[in-house]
């Protein structure tokens, strides 16, 4: 019962997050530079539609109409948001932003989630073994990987990575998600172009995260292994296994938060790597909105990307009260 | 079924500790904080190690399960359990059977002695199946006797987590653990230290209670010698990572021969007598640097000081049947 | 207190440092202990002085060279030079300022402001408490560097005061929730109870008595701050979206990818690797320098 008024609570905080940044974009793109919505008005104008005409076009793309009162633009602007609208996009040709984005939305989940499950996997691991082994030098030696990788950024990461591989030592494809020669589909040849060309950003994605997640994971183990509890189920004669499991599950508990937290954040945490990698995902879309001046896009992009975060927020602190006893009462 | 605990053997059993040494590798170089200590836990009895804090009696403790958490190190001695073997060298898989199953042992900071993340419940049967238990009805059932005996309503206490039970309960599940596999060795770190008085003298006597019913062994570790001289059979008194005196309990209280020691008595507040009777120990107990010096330990808080006090460690020795003390001054009067 | 500092143990902790000259001789002390620290602090020093003077060193329009475009390295170009025959050393050292510069106002803001909320949300627990770590829990959900690119559509990046400033307004909130929950552990403590039994003010407490626990954090986070702030200044103007105004380190690795193709092309290649190495051997000096800050501001590190 408490969990569910803890979680509606976190509900509705999550709700007026949304719409203060969906505020946030409103007010953004109506602060920009020559005022987008105004300029489209009357560039459509100028193309012979008539003012009705024009309203309507705008309307639809950006979701509100220059010309009235700022508070009745905002409402409306909200109220399409709720719908589920999100605008029509003006580089796309009138496509809505929404279709867009959720074409986009899988290129950028796909690599960074096998991204983030492959560098947690390796680095909750590794962490462990650093933490035990700490005097030794295989326990140095990884905390030294760790050190190093989570130092280097990401797009420098990136840029390595590419390099090494498609032009020094050619084995993998360099940009573009497949091979453009071959039909997409469910087919032998397209799937493992698929593969080959994620490689890289996959790579670029775990090894950027791979060191955070190591250096927290033996942090954590470090701590644990001074509780008292640990020394106590040694004097009480528990099996090693035992003694290992209750180190790991006391050690990855705060590791799960930051995992599902993670999870929000990587809608727009791979723009280097896309960039870099020429992927299709939300991130070169947010770029491509920019530098094309599609400000329905950019906005909706933007908003998705926070929104899955606020979601992923919601989902950890709930994940956190059913994992963690101590937090459930 | 009850079988597997029944077929042990339930005669008391003792320990011998010979010539222990522990040290702690700190920046300032190795500190000795158990330094040749020698006794024979007797069986069947409470001893009471007493000293002050940081005389090296809670590291004495871990040293007796060969469990001495880092940077301490145990370089010299044996343990010998009685039908158990030196916990010292035995081999580990043994020596993880022994903890536990044969030697108890209740932690000073049973406050934290459980995984906060798993039921009271569960954690007995993690050490059941540790042990290799194969009826764990049984030994739910009685964990359940043990936790009711302590006063608790057992159900809710098995189904509970650590953060849900009060400093005393705590401690009196810490009992249960160490009790549950019915060994015949328990050793009692500071039971008492955290909890308030009341659930000080409960813990006390429901310790007193298992000890007569189940013919244990007890060690029980303090730094109060109200509570050791209440309990104890015998008494063992340490002082610098070092054993001054040992004896009966009552020898101990009525002859004490170690400065240390009658200062210790003194302290005692008696609830009858006036506070101001009470005399507590001036100065305080030796640091590293004093460690190391060649002279007595005590010399320098020593009221009964003689001049090759400052040059020359006394013996520790026999000074009558079960009786010893480390004094230049213990063979001289009384 | 004389006693006190005569004995072994004891004098192996130094105070809080009272004056000046003596923290900075306990501070020349720890970074002398072990060689990386000399090197990080090094070359820390390198890259301040190349941001300072490195403008005055070249003329304001960098010669150009139609004759040495993409010129391998040599004693005129020691890294070679880029598409219009410029040195890259040139460039990088021109470009030093702007990064630099803004990477140490963002890591100001973001430490001011994270460190007062912080403090202030922890001391006075309340409402005040409440709403400051609402705006904390949203700053901290709004995906910062989405956020950024999304900005630079309506804010001028071209002064590197104006690009600290967006990066520090974005990226306090962690460091003011880890103040805020230093600070409410210590309020608890002995001695800052003592300060307010004795009626002291609260400026006083908070800044006093509380911050100088906490400094070993914060300056951790101030030099932790400069890198973050690097990379993301580095990376908005790699990806392109803000517009080019300076030299800068991150629009030479945008030409060079983008435009040069570096990553095909052996000749370009030291067009790309200068602001990369710049960028790696200056972030090499701050993690090493950082493990003398640590321990000369943590107290439990200095006991050991």
């Amino acid at each position: 019962m408490q969990i569910l008024i803890r979680l509606g609570k976190r509900i509705l905080a999550g709700i007026v997050m949304v719409l203060v940044v969906a505020t946030f974009t409103f007010f953004l793109v109506r602060l920009m530079p020559g005022n987008p919505v105004a300029a489209k008005y009357n560039d459509l104008i100028l193309h012979g539609m008539t003012p009705v005409q024009a309203m309507d076009q705008v309307r639809v793309m950006y979701g509100f109409i220059p010309h009235q009162p700022l508070w009745q633009q905002y409402l409306l602007y909200i109220n399409q948001i709720l719908h589920f609208n999100l605008g029509r996009s003006i580089s796309y040709d009138g496509v809505p932003v929404l279709h867009i984005i959720l074409a986009a939305a899988p290129w950028t989940i796909i690599l960074v989630l096998t991204g983030l499950i492959a560098s947690f996997v390796v680095g909750i691991l590794a962490g462990v073994i650093a933490a035990i082994k700490r005097s030794s030098v295989t326990g140095s030696a990884l905390s030294l990987s760790g050190s190093i990788l989570h130092g280097i950024p990401q797009f420098v990461m990136g840029l390595f990575l590419a390099y090494v591989f498609t032009t020094l030592w050619v084995i993998l494809p360099f940009g573009a998600p497949y091979n453009a020669s071959l039909t997409p589909g469910f087919n032998w040849p397209f799937l493992s172009s698929l593969a080959r060309h994620a490689i890289l950003p996959v790579a670029t994605y775990a090894l950027s995260s791979y060191g955070g997640w190591m250096l927290t994971m033996k942090s954590s183990v470090i701590t644990v292994l001074g509780d008292d509890f640990i020394l106590a189920s040694e004097v009480r004669g528990l099996k090693t296994w035992t003694q290992v499991k209750y180190i790991a599950h006391n050690a990855i508990l705060p590791l799960f938060t930051v995992l599902a937290l993670s999870i929000g954040f990587m809608f727009g945490g791979s723009l280097f790597i896309e960039d870099i990698f020429d992927y299709p995902g939300l991130g070169n879309l947010l770029l491509h909105a920019i530098s094309s001046r599609d400000y329905p896009l950019m906005s909706g992009a933007f908003l998705l990307i926070t929104v899955a975060v606020i979601i992923s927020n919601i989902f950890a602190d709930f994940l956190y009260s059913v994992v963690d006893p101590r937090i459930r009462r | 079924m009850a079988l597997e605990f029944e077929a042990r053997d339930f005669h008391p059993r003792g320990m011998q500790i010979r010539d222990l040494h522990v040290i702690y590798q700190t920046n300032q170089g190795e500190i000795p904080a158990v330094n040749g200590v020698s006794m024979a836990i007797a069986p069947g009895k409470i001893t009471g190690i007493i000293g002050e804090s940081g005389s090296g009696k809670s590291t004495l403790a871990m040293a007796l399960m060969n469990a001495v958490p880092k940077p301490g190190r145990i370089v010299k001695g044996s343990v010998v359990v009685d039908g158990a073997g030196d916990m010292l060298t035995i081999d580990k898989k043994i020596r993880q059977k022994v903890r536990g199953r044969d030697i108890g042992f209740v932690f000073q900071a049973s406050q934290n002695s459980l995984n906060p993340l798993i039921r009271v419940g569960k954690q007995v049967l993690d050490l059941g199946r540790s042990h290799n238990i194969k009826d764990l009805r049984a030994l739910l059932r009685r964990a359940k006797e043990l936790l009711e005996r302590m006063g608790m309503d057992a159900e809710r206490i098995l189904l509970s987590y650590q953060h849900e039970l009060s400093g005393g309960m705590r401690q009196r599940v810490g009992i249960m653990l160490a009790l549950v596999l019915e060994a015949q060795v328990v050793i009692l770190d500071e039971p008492t230290t955290a909890l308030d008085m009341i659930s000080q003298a409960s813990v006390l006597e429901i310790v007193r209670q298992i000890h007569q019913e189940r013919h244990l062994t007890t060690i029980l570790i303090s730094h109060d010698m109200g509570v050791v001289a209440d309990l104890a059979d015998n008494v063992v008194v340490m002082y610098g990572g070092e054993l001054a005196e040992a004896g009966s309990t009552e020898e101990i209280l009525a002859h004490p021969l170690h400065p240390y020691t009658q200062g210790l008595i003194r302290a005692i507040p008696r609830i009858s007598g006036p506070l101001d009777q009470a005399i507590a120990l001036s100065g305080s107990p030796p640091d590293v640097a004093a460690l190391k010096v060649p002279g007595c330990l005590f010399a320098s808080r020593c009221p009964k000081r003689l001049p090759k006090c400052e040059n020359s460690r006394p013996i520790y020795e026999a000074i009558g049947s079960d009786r010893y003390v480390a004094c230049f001054r213990g063979t001289e009067h009384d | 207190m004389s006693v006190a500092e005569s004995t072994p143990v004891s004098s192996k902790i130094p105070h809080v440092p009272k004056n000046r000259a003596t923290f900075l001789h306990t501070a020349w002390r720890v970074i002398a202990k072990k060689p990386g620290r000399m090197v990080g602090l090094v070359i820390i020093l390198f890259f301040t002085l190349m941001a300072i003077a490195g403008p005055y060193l070249y003329p304001r329009n960098l010669p150009i060279n139609p004759n040495a475009i993409y010129a391998p390295i040599s004693w005129k170009y020691p890294l070679g030079t880029d598409f219009e025959g410029t040195s890259n050393l040139a460039l990088i050292v021109t470009g030093a300022r702007y990064v630099l510069f803004a990477a140490f106002m963002a890591a100001l803001f973001t430490v001011v402001i994270g460190t007062v909320l912080g403090l202030v949300s922890g001391y006075y627990v309340g409402w005040s408490d409440s709403v400051i770590m609402r705006i904390t829990d949203f700053i901290l959900t709004i995906p910062g560097f989405p956020l950024l690119v999304v900005l630079s559509t309506v804010w001028n990046f071209g002064q590197p005061v104006a690009m600290g400033f967006v990066l520090g307004i974005t990226g306090w909130g962690g460091l003011a929730r880890a103040v805020r929950s230093q600070t409410l552990s210590l309020r608890e403590r002995g001695f800052i109870e003592a300060a307010r039994t004795l009626g002291l003010s609260p400026f006083h407490i908070l800044f006093k008595e509380i911050l100088p626990n906490i400094a070993s954090y914060i300056a951790m986070n101030l030099l932790l701050a400069i890198t973050g702030s690097i990379y993301a200044e580095v990376g908005l103007f790699f990806l392109g979206v803000v517009p080019f105004q300076a030299n800068n380190w991150g629009v030479m690795l945008n030409l060079a990818v983008f435009s040069a193709g570096a990553m095909s092309s052996v000749q370009a290649l030291p067009y790309l690797l200068s602001p990369l190495i710049a960028l790696l051997v200056l972030t090499l000096g701050v993690v090493l320098f950082l493990d003398a800050v640590d321990e000369l501001f943590n107290p439990r590190l200095k006991e050991a």
